[in-house]
Protein backbone atom coordinates (compact mmCIF):
# COMPACT_ATOMS: atom_id res chain seq x y z
CA UNK A 1 0.00 0.00 0.00
CA UNK A 2 1.43 3.31 -1.02
CA UNK A 3 -0.79 6.32 -0.47
CA UNK A 4 0.76 9.46 -1.82
CA UNK A 5 -0.32 12.11 -4.25
CA UNK A 6 2.59 13.46 -6.22
CA UNK A 7 2.82 17.25 -6.52
CA UNK A 8 5.60 17.88 -8.95
CA UNK A 9 5.15 21.61 -9.16
CA UNK A 10 6.28 22.07 -5.57
CA UNK A 11 9.41 20.04 -6.20
CA UNK A 12 10.23 21.77 -9.49
CA UNK A 13 10.00 25.12 -7.72
CA UNK A 14 13.02 23.98 -5.70
CA UNK A 15 15.05 22.94 -8.75
CA UNK A 16 17.36 26.00 -8.72
CA UNK A 17 18.43 25.25 -5.12
CA UNK A 18 19.04 21.63 -6.03
CA UNK A 19 21.10 22.56 -9.09
CA UNK A 20 23.23 24.81 -6.88
CA UNK A 21 23.75 21.76 -4.70
CA UNK A 22 24.64 19.69 -7.76
CA UNK A 23 27.38 22.20 -8.61
CA UNK A 24 28.89 21.74 -5.15
CA UNK A 25 28.66 17.97 -5.55
CA UNK A 26 30.59 18.08 -8.84
CA UNK A 27 33.18 20.43 -7.32
CA UNK A 28 33.84 18.11 -4.37
CA UNK A 29 34.11 15.09 -6.67
CA UNK A 30 36.53 16.83 -9.06
CA UNK A 31 38.68 18.15 -6.22
CA UNK A 32 38.79 14.77 -4.52
CA UNK A 33 39.73 13.10 -7.82
CA UNK A 34 42.55 15.56 -8.50
CA UNK A 35 44.05 15.13 -5.04
CA UNK A 36 43.24 11.41 -5.11
CA UNK A 37 45.19 10.82 -8.32
CA UNK A 38 48.29 12.58 -6.94
CA UNK A 39 48.05 10.61 -3.69
CA UNK A 40 47.45 7.36 -5.57
CA UNK A 41 50.56 7.85 -7.68
CA UNK A 42 52.53 8.44 -4.48
CA UNK A 43 50.96 5.39 -2.83
CA UNK A 44 51.80 3.25 -5.85
CA UNK A 45 55.34 4.59 -5.74
CA UNK A 46 55.57 3.72 -2.04
CA UNK A 47 54.41 0.19 -2.75
CA UNK A 48 57.07 -0.30 -5.37
CA UNK A 49 59.79 1.51 -3.44
CA UNK A 50 60.98 -1.50 -1.48
CA UNK A 51 61.11 0.65 1.66
CA UNK A 52 59.35 -1.29 4.41
CA UNK A 53 57.82 1.69 6.21
CA UNK A 54 56.50 3.29 3.01
CA UNK A 55 55.14 -0.07 1.86
CA UNK A 56 53.38 -0.60 5.17
CA UNK A 57 51.82 2.87 5.06
CA UNK A 58 50.52 2.48 1.53
CA UNK A 59 49.28 -1.08 2.08
CA UNK A 60 47.40 -0.02 5.22
CA UNK A 61 45.87 2.93 3.40
CA UNK A 62 44.72 0.84 0.44
CA UNK A 63 43.40 -1.96 2.65
CA UNK A 64 41.42 0.46 4.85
CA UNK A 65 40.09 2.45 1.91
CA UNK A 66 38.91 -0.64 0.07
CA UNK A 67 37.61 -2.71 2.95
CA UNK A 68 35.70 -0.23 5.10
CA UNK A 69 32.50 1.61 4.17
CA UNK A 70 32.91 5.08 2.67
CA UNK A 71 30.37 6.27 5.22
CA UNK A 72 32.69 5.17 8.01
CA UNK A 73 35.68 6.92 6.38
CA UNK A 74 33.80 10.21 6.15
CA UNK A 75 32.39 9.90 9.67
CA UNK A 76 35.87 9.19 11.07
CA UNK A 77 37.27 12.25 9.26
CA UNK A 78 34.74 14.39 11.10
CA UNK A 79 33.93 12.84 14.48
CA UNK A 80 36.81 10.37 14.80
CA UNK A 81 39.75 12.75 14.56
CA UNK A 82 37.81 15.38 16.50
CA UNK A 83 38.30 13.24 19.61
CA UNK A 84 41.95 14.26 19.34
CA UNK A 85 41.05 17.92 19.07
CA UNK A 86 41.44 18.17 15.28
CA UNK A 87 38.40 19.81 13.75
CA UNK A 88 37.40 19.93 10.10
CA UNK A 89 34.41 21.68 8.60
CA UNK A 90 31.77 19.39 7.05
CA UNK A 91 33.04 20.28 3.56
CA UNK A 92 36.63 19.39 4.41
CA UNK A 93 35.60 16.21 6.28
CA UNK A 94 33.62 15.03 3.28
CA UNK A 95 36.49 15.91 0.95
CA UNK A 96 39.00 14.02 3.14
CA UNK A 97 36.75 10.97 3.35
CA UNK A 98 36.14 10.76 -0.39
CA UNK A 99 39.76 11.53 -1.25
CA UNK A 100 40.96 8.80 1.13
CA UNK A 101 38.65 6.36 -0.61
CA UNK A 102 39.60 7.57 -4.11
CA UNK A 103 43.32 7.35 -3.43
CA UNK A 104 42.98 3.78 -2.16
CA UNK A 105 41.03 2.52 -5.15
CA UNK A 106 43.01 4.48 -7.73
CA UNK A 107 46.26 3.16 -6.33
CA UNK A 108 44.99 -0.37 -6.93
CA UNK A 109 44.01 0.63 -10.47
CA UNK A 110 47.49 1.99 -11.06
CA UNK A 111 49.12 -1.15 -9.71
CA UNK A 112 47.06 -3.21 -12.13
CA UNK A 113 47.97 -0.86 -14.98
CA UNK A 114 51.68 -1.12 -14.13
CA UNK A 115 51.47 -4.90 -14.42
CA UNK A 116 50.32 -4.43 -18.01
CA UNK A 117 53.46 -2.47 -18.88
CA UNK A 118 56.38 -4.76 -19.67
CA UNK A 119 59.59 -4.44 -17.65
CA UNK A 120 61.55 -4.04 -20.85
CA UNK A 121 60.25 -0.49 -21.20
CA UNK A 122 61.90 0.62 -17.98
CA UNK A 123 65.06 -1.21 -18.92
CA UNK A 124 65.27 0.39 -22.35
CA UNK A 125 64.62 3.82 -20.83
CA UNK A 126 67.38 3.20 -18.32
CA UNK A 127 69.75 2.06 -21.05
CA UNK A 128 69.14 5.38 -22.79
CA UNK A 129 70.58 7.06 -19.70
CA UNK A 130 67.39 8.00 -17.85
CA UNK A 131 67.35 7.92 -14.07
CA UNK A 132 64.78 5.57 -12.45
CA UNK A 133 62.57 8.57 -11.69
CA UNK A 134 62.84 9.86 -15.25
CA UNK A 135 62.06 6.42 -16.62
CA UNK A 136 58.96 6.24 -14.46
CA UNK A 137 57.87 9.82 -15.11
CA UNK A 138 58.43 9.95 -18.88
CA UNK A 139 57.85 6.38 -19.98
CA UNK A 140 55.90 4.30 -17.51
CA UNK A 141 53.56 6.77 -15.80
CA UNK A 142 51.95 8.16 -18.98
CA UNK A 143 51.12 4.64 -20.10
CA UNK A 144 49.88 3.76 -16.61
CA UNK A 145 47.52 6.76 -16.58
CA UNK A 146 46.32 5.91 -20.07
CA UNK A 147 45.55 2.29 -19.22
CA UNK A 148 43.74 3.25 -16.05
CA UNK A 149 41.82 6.12 -17.62
CA UNK A 150 38.46 4.36 -17.85
CA UNK A 151 38.66 2.83 -14.36
CA UNK A 152 39.43 6.37 -13.19
CA UNK A 153 36.17 7.66 -14.63
CA UNK A 154 34.37 4.88 -12.74
CA UNK A 155 35.93 6.22 -9.58
CA UNK A 156 34.82 9.73 -10.54
CA UNK A 157 31.23 8.49 -10.79
CA UNK A 158 31.62 6.77 -7.45
CA UNK A 159 32.98 10.03 -5.98
CA UNK A 160 29.88 11.88 -7.17
CA UNK A 161 27.66 9.30 -5.51
CA UNK A 162 29.72 9.31 -2.31
CA UNK A 163 29.02 13.02 -1.77
CA UNK A 164 25.54 11.97 -0.63
CA UNK A 165 27.15 10.63 2.56
CA UNK A 166 28.09 14.17 3.56
CA UNK A 167 24.76 14.64 5.36
CA UNK A 168 26.07 12.49 8.19
CA UNK A 169 28.73 15.08 8.98
CA UNK A 170 26.53 18.13 8.56
CA UNK A 171 26.93 18.97 4.86
CA UNK A 172 23.77 20.70 3.67
CA UNK A 173 24.80 22.49 0.53
CA UNK A 174 25.65 19.60 -1.76
CA UNK A 175 22.90 17.98 -3.86
CA UNK A 176 21.90 15.35 -1.32
CA UNK A 177 22.15 17.74 1.64
CA UNK A 178 19.95 20.30 -0.08
CA UNK A 179 17.40 17.63 -0.92
CA UNK A 180 17.37 16.29 2.63
CA UNK A 181 16.80 19.80 4.02
CA UNK A 182 13.98 20.49 1.58
CA UNK A 183 12.43 17.16 2.50
CA UNK A 184 12.33 18.05 6.19
CA UNK A 185 10.88 21.43 5.34
CA UNK A 186 8.11 20.37 2.97
CA UNK A 187 7.63 16.61 3.54
CA UNK A 188 7.46 16.17 -0.28
CA UNK A 189 9.99 13.38 0.04
CA UNK A 190 9.31 11.36 -3.07
CA UNK A 191 9.21 14.17 -5.63
CA UNK A 192 12.36 15.76 -4.22
CA UNK A 193 14.34 12.54 -4.08
CA UNK A 194 13.14 11.48 -7.53
CA UNK A 195 14.37 14.81 -8.84
CA UNK A 196 17.70 14.39 -7.04
CA UNK A 197 18.03 10.89 -8.48
CA UNK A 198 17.52 12.22 -12.01
CA UNK A 199 20.13 14.93 -11.44
CA UNK A 200 22.62 12.38 -10.08
CA UNK A 201 21.91 10.14 -13.08
CA UNK A 202 22.40 12.94 -15.58
CA UNK A 203 25.68 14.03 -13.97
CA UNK A 204 27.15 10.54 -13.93
CA UNK A 205 25.92 9.84 -17.46
CA UNK A 206 27.60 13.01 -18.71
CA UNK A 207 30.84 11.91 -17.04
CA UNK A 208 30.65 8.46 -18.63
CA UNK A 209 29.88 9.75 -22.12
CA UNK A 210 32.48 12.52 -21.80
CA UNK A 211 35.09 10.01 -20.67
CA UNK A 212 34.35 7.75 -23.63
CA UNK A 213 34.76 10.65 -26.04
CA UNK A 214 38.04 11.70 -24.44
CA UNK A 215 39.24 8.10 -24.43
CA UNK A 216 38.54 7.66 -28.13
CA UNK A 217 40.76 10.69 -28.83
CA UNK A 218 43.40 9.84 -26.26
CA UNK A 219 43.90 6.28 -27.34
CA UNK A 220 44.15 6.90 -31.09
CA UNK A 221 47.57 5.88 -32.27
CA UNK B 1 -34.11 -15.47 -1.21
CA UNK B 2 -32.05 -14.25 -4.11
CA UNK B 3 -32.74 -10.64 -3.19
CA UNK B 4 -31.76 -11.35 0.39
CA UNK B 5 -28.38 -12.77 -0.67
CA UNK B 6 -27.82 -9.84 -3.02
CA UNK B 7 -28.72 -7.45 -0.25
CA UNK B 8 -26.34 -9.23 2.13
CA UNK B 9 -23.52 -9.19 -0.42
CA UNK B 10 -24.14 -5.51 -1.04
CA UNK B 11 -24.12 -4.74 2.67
CA UNK B 12 -20.88 -6.60 3.26
CA UNK B 13 -19.14 -5.04 0.27
CA UNK B 14 -20.47 -1.61 1.19
CA UNK B 15 -19.12 -2.14 4.68
CA UNK B 16 -15.75 -3.16 3.30
CA UNK B 17 -15.61 -0.20 0.96
CA UNK B 18 -16.25 2.21 3.79
CA UNK B 19 -13.59 0.82 6.10
CA UNK B 20 -11.06 3.56 6.73
CA UNK B 21 -7.72 3.54 8.47
CA UNK B 22 -9.34 3.82 11.89
CA UNK B 23 -11.34 0.65 11.18
CA UNK B 24 -8.28 -1.04 9.73
CA UNK B 25 -6.29 -0.38 12.90
CA UNK B 26 -9.06 -1.63 15.16
CA UNK B 27 -9.64 -4.78 13.13
CA UNK B 28 -5.92 -5.50 12.70
CA UNK B 29 -5.45 -5.35 16.47
CA UNK B 30 -2.19 -3.41 16.18
CA UNK B 31 -1.34 0.28 16.15
CA UNK B 32 2.01 0.96 14.55
CA UNK B 33 3.53 4.26 15.67
CA UNK B 34 6.52 6.00 14.12
CA UNK B 35 8.62 7.16 17.09
CA UNK B 36 12.00 8.87 16.99
CA UNK B 37 14.21 7.02 19.47
CA UNK B 38 17.10 9.47 19.30
CA UNK B 39 15.29 12.28 21.03
CA UNK B 40 15.32 11.91 24.82
CA UNK B 41 13.19 12.25 26.84
CA UNK B 42 10.55 12.01 24.08
CA UNK B 43 11.97 8.80 22.66
CA UNK B 44 15.09 6.79 23.46
CA UNK B 45 16.27 3.30 24.34
CA UNK B 46 17.02 2.25 27.92
CA UNK B 47 19.95 0.06 29.06
CA UNK B 48 18.16 -3.10 27.97
CA UNK B 49 17.42 -1.53 24.56
CA UNK B 50 13.69 -1.10 25.14
CA UNK B 51 11.99 1.96 23.66
CA UNK B 52 11.16 4.49 26.38
CA UNK B 53 9.99 8.06 26.68
CA UNK B 54 7.04 10.39 26.43
CA UNK B 55 6.22 9.53 22.81
CA UNK B 56 6.44 5.81 23.54
CA UNK B 57 4.00 6.13 26.45
CA UNK B 58 1.76 8.33 24.34
CA UNK B 59 1.59 5.68 21.64
CA UNK B 60 0.83 3.03 24.24
CA UNK B 61 -2.00 5.17 25.63
CA UNK B 62 -3.43 5.67 22.15
CA UNK B 63 -3.29 1.93 21.47
CA UNK B 64 -5.01 1.24 24.80
CA UNK B 65 -7.76 3.71 23.92
CA UNK B 66 -8.26 1.95 20.58
CA UNK B 67 -8.21 -1.42 22.31
CA UNK B 68 -5.24 -2.71 20.31
CA UNK B 69 -1.59 -3.45 21.00
CA UNK B 70 1.01 -0.82 20.27
CA UNK B 71 3.98 -1.45 18.03
CA UNK B 72 6.80 1.10 18.25
CA UNK B 73 8.53 1.50 14.87
CA UNK B 74 11.83 3.32 15.28
CA UNK B 75 11.85 6.11 12.67
CA UNK B 76 14.63 8.70 12.30
CA UNK B 77 13.40 12.24 11.62
CA UNK B 78 13.98 12.24 7.83
CA UNK B 79 12.16 8.92 7.40
CA UNK B 80 8.85 9.88 8.94
CA UNK B 81 7.13 10.48 5.61
CA UNK B 82 8.45 7.41 3.79
CA UNK B 83 7.42 5.29 6.81
CA UNK B 84 3.88 6.64 6.71
CA UNK B 85 3.44 6.66 2.95
CA UNK B 86 4.72 3.13 2.46
CA UNK B 87 2.26 1.89 5.06
CA UNK B 88 4.88 0.79 7.58
CA UNK B 89 3.26 2.88 10.30
CA UNK B 90 -0.27 4.10 10.97
CA UNK B 91 0.40 7.19 13.04
CA UNK B 92 3.41 9.38 13.72
CA UNK B 93 4.03 10.04 17.41
CA UNK B 94 7.32 11.66 16.56
CA UNK B 95 7.49 15.19 18.02
CA UNK B 96 6.60 16.60 14.62
CA UNK B 97 6.19 20.38 14.30
CA UNK B 98 2.83 21.09 12.68
CA UNK B 99 3.99 23.49 9.97
CA UNK B 100 1.61 24.63 7.24
CA UNK B 101 4.12 23.47 4.63
CA UNK B 102 4.04 19.91 5.96
CA UNK B 103 0.26 19.98 6.39
CA UNK B 104 0.04 20.02 2.60
CA UNK B 105 1.33 16.46 2.70
CA UNK B 106 0.12 14.90 5.96
CA UNK B 107 -2.86 15.37 8.26
CA UNK B 108 -2.04 16.76 11.70
CA UNK B 109 -3.97 16.40 14.95
CA UNK B 110 -4.23 19.25 17.42
CA UNK B 111 -0.92 19.82 19.27
CA UNK B 112 -0.07 17.17 21.85
CA UNK B 113 3.13 18.71 23.19
CA UNK B 114 4.79 22.13 23.26
CA UNK B 115 8.52 22.68 23.29
CA UNK B 116 10.41 25.66 24.52
CA UNK B 117 13.84 26.24 23.07
CA UNK B 118 17.06 26.33 25.06
CA UNK B 119 20.64 27.26 24.27
CA UNK B 120 23.27 24.65 25.08
CA UNK B 121 26.93 25.51 24.65
CA UNK B 122 30.43 24.17 25.10
CA UNK B 123 31.96 25.60 28.28
CA UNK B 124 34.99 26.87 26.37
CA UNK B 125 32.98 28.59 23.62
CA UNK B 126 32.30 31.81 25.50
CA UNK B 127 28.57 31.48 24.84
CA UNK B 128 26.53 32.46 27.87
CA UNK B 129 23.19 33.32 26.28
CA UNK B 130 21.38 33.29 22.96
CA UNK B 131 22.80 36.65 21.84
CA UNK B 132 26.39 35.58 22.47
CA UNK B 133 25.96 32.87 19.81
CA UNK B 134 26.49 35.55 17.18
CA UNK B 135 29.59 34.82 15.10
CA UNK B 136 30.05 31.31 16.51
CA UNK B 137 29.76 27.89 14.91
CA UNK B 138 26.30 26.63 15.81
CA UNK B 139 24.28 23.61 14.75
CA UNK B 140 21.09 21.65 15.22
CA UNK B 141 19.28 18.59 13.85
CA UNK B 142 18.64 19.10 10.14
CA UNK B 143 15.11 20.07 9.25
CA UNK B 144 13.84 20.58 12.76
CA UNK B 145 11.93 23.69 13.77
CA UNK B 146 14.87 25.05 15.74
CA UNK B 147 17.38 24.27 12.98
CA UNK B 148 15.37 26.25 10.44
CA UNK B 149 15.02 29.20 12.84
CA UNK B 150 18.68 29.10 13.87
CA UNK B 151 19.96 28.93 10.29
CA UNK B 152 17.85 31.98 9.43
CA UNK B 153 19.25 33.78 12.47
CA UNK B 154 22.84 33.01 11.46
CA UNK B 155 22.09 34.42 8.00
CA UNK B 156 20.54 37.51 9.60
CA UNK B 157 23.57 37.98 11.85
CA UNK B 158 25.77 37.72 8.78
CA UNK B 159 28.61 36.05 10.67
CA UNK B 160 29.29 32.66 12.15
CA UNK B 161 28.38 29.31 10.66
CA UNK B 162 25.42 26.96 10.83
CA UNK B 163 25.82 23.18 10.62
CA UNK B 164 22.96 20.70 10.44
CA UNK B 165 23.44 17.15 11.69
CA UNK B 166 21.32 14.08 11.12
CA UNK B 167 20.71 13.11 14.73
CA UNK B 168 20.48 14.82 18.09
CA UNK B 169 23.28 12.55 19.32
CA UNK B 170 25.62 13.87 16.60
CA UNK B 171 24.80 17.47 17.56
CA UNK B 172 25.71 16.90 21.21
CA UNK B 173 28.79 14.88 20.27
CA UNK B 174 29.99 17.72 18.03
CA UNK B 175 29.21 20.17 20.83
CA UNK B 176 31.11 18.15 23.41
CA UNK B 177 34.09 17.79 21.04
CA UNK B 178 34.13 21.53 20.47
CA UNK B 179 33.28 21.24 16.75
CA UNK B 180 30.19 23.25 17.55
CA UNK B 181 30.22 26.18 19.96
CA UNK B 182 26.53 26.09 20.66
CA UNK B 183 23.18 24.64 19.71
CA UNK B 184 19.54 25.45 20.10
CA UNK B 185 17.38 22.47 20.92
CA UNK B 186 14.15 21.85 22.73
CA UNK B 187 14.79 22.47 26.42
CA UNK B 188 13.68 18.94 27.30
CA UNK B 189 16.26 17.42 24.99
CA UNK B 190 18.96 19.82 26.21
CA UNK B 191 18.37 18.96 29.86
CA UNK B 192 18.17 15.22 29.21
CA UNK B 193 21.43 15.21 27.27
CA UNK B 194 23.35 17.40 29.70
CA UNK B 195 22.11 15.29 32.61
CA UNK B 196 23.03 12.02 30.86
CA UNK B 197 26.73 12.74 31.40
CA UNK B 198 27.53 11.31 27.94
CA UNK B 199 28.67 14.70 26.73
CA UNK B 200 31.21 16.33 29.07
CA UNK B 201 31.94 20.04 28.95
CA UNK B 202 28.52 21.32 27.91
CA UNK B 203 25.85 23.24 29.80
CA UNK B 204 22.42 24.75 29.22
CA UNK B 205 22.82 28.53 28.90
CA UNK B 206 19.22 29.68 29.09
CA UNK B 207 16.29 30.12 26.76
CA UNK B 208 16.31 30.85 23.04
CA UNK B 209 13.79 33.50 22.02
CA UNK B 210 12.02 31.33 19.46
CA UNK B 211 8.26 30.84 19.36
CA UNK B 212 6.95 27.81 21.19
CA UNK B 213 7.21 24.75 18.96
CA UNK B 214 3.88 22.91 18.94
CA UNK B 215 4.11 19.32 17.82
CA UNK B 216 1.25 17.15 16.63
CA UNK B 217 0.39 13.56 15.82
CA UNK B 218 0.13 12.91 12.12
CA UNK B 219 -1.36 10.39 9.72
CA UNK B 220 -2.44 10.36 6.08
CA UNK B 221 -4.00 13.61 5.00
CA UNK B 222 -7.33 12.14 3.88
CA UNK B 223 -7.98 9.98 6.96
CA UNK B 224 -10.52 12.31 8.56
CA UNK B 225 -11.94 9.58 10.78
CA UNK B 226 -8.58 8.85 12.32
CA UNK B 227 -7.59 12.52 12.57
CA UNK B 228 -10.86 13.19 14.39
CA UNK B 229 -10.08 10.38 16.76
CA UNK B 230 -6.56 11.70 17.35
CA UNK B 231 -7.90 15.19 18.12
CA UNK B 232 -10.28 13.84 20.70
CA UNK B 233 -7.58 11.59 22.14
CA UNK B 234 -5.18 14.51 22.63
CA UNK B 235 -7.99 16.46 24.26
CA UNK B 236 -8.84 13.55 26.55
CA UNK B 237 -5.22 13.09 27.60
CA UNK B 238 -5.23 16.64 28.93
CA UNK B 239 -8.75 16.41 30.38
CA UNK B 240 -8.02 13.23 32.34
CA UNK B 241 -4.75 14.58 33.72
CA UNK B 242 -2.72 11.96 31.88
CA UNK B 243 -0.76 14.67 30.03
CA UNK B 244 0.35 16.19 33.36
CA UNK B 245 1.24 12.74 34.62
CA UNK B 246 3.39 11.88 31.61
CA UNK B 247 4.98 15.33 31.66
CA UNK B 248 5.95 14.88 35.29
CA UNK B 249 7.31 11.39 34.57
CA UNK B 250 9.52 12.31 31.62
CA UNK B 251 10.21 16.02 31.81
CA UNK B 252 9.25 17.52 35.16
CA UNK B 253 8.58 21.12 36.06
CA UNK B 254 5.82 23.38 34.89
CA UNK B 255 3.54 21.82 32.26
CA UNK B 256 3.42 23.99 29.12
CA UNK B 257 -0.01 24.99 27.85
CA UNK B 258 -1.14 23.46 24.60
CA UNK B 259 -3.46 26.38 23.99
CA UNK B 260 -2.59 29.28 21.76
CA UNK B 261 -4.10 32.39 23.36
CA UNK B 262 -6.84 34.15 21.37
CA UNK B 263 -7.15 31.43 18.76
CA UNK B 264 -9.51 28.56 18.06
CA UNK B 265 -7.13 25.65 17.99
Amino acid sequence: MFSYTFQWKQAFARLPEMLDGARVTVEIALLSMAIGIVLAVLLTGCRLSGNRVLMAVSTTWVELARNTPALFQIYMAHFGVASFGIHFSPFVSLLIGITFNNAGYLSENFRGALKAIPDTQTRSARSLGMTPIQAFGYVVMPQMLRISFLPMTNQMVWAILMTSLGVTVGMNFDLYGVTQDLNALTFRTFELFALAAVIFYVITKIIQIGARLIASRLFRY
Amino acid sequence: MKTLITAAVLLVSAGAAQADKLDDIISSGTLRCAVVLDFPPMGFRDESNNPQGFDVDYCNDLAAALGVTAEIVETPFPERIPALMSGRVDVGVASTSDTLERAKTVGFSIPYFAFEMAVTANDKSGITSYDTMKGKVVGAVAGTYEAIALEEQVKAWGEGEFRPYQTQADVFLALSQGQLDGTVSTSTVAQANVKSGNYPGIAVMGKAPFDTDYVALFTNREEYGLINYLDLFVNQQVRTGRYDELYEKWVGGEVPSLLVPNSYR
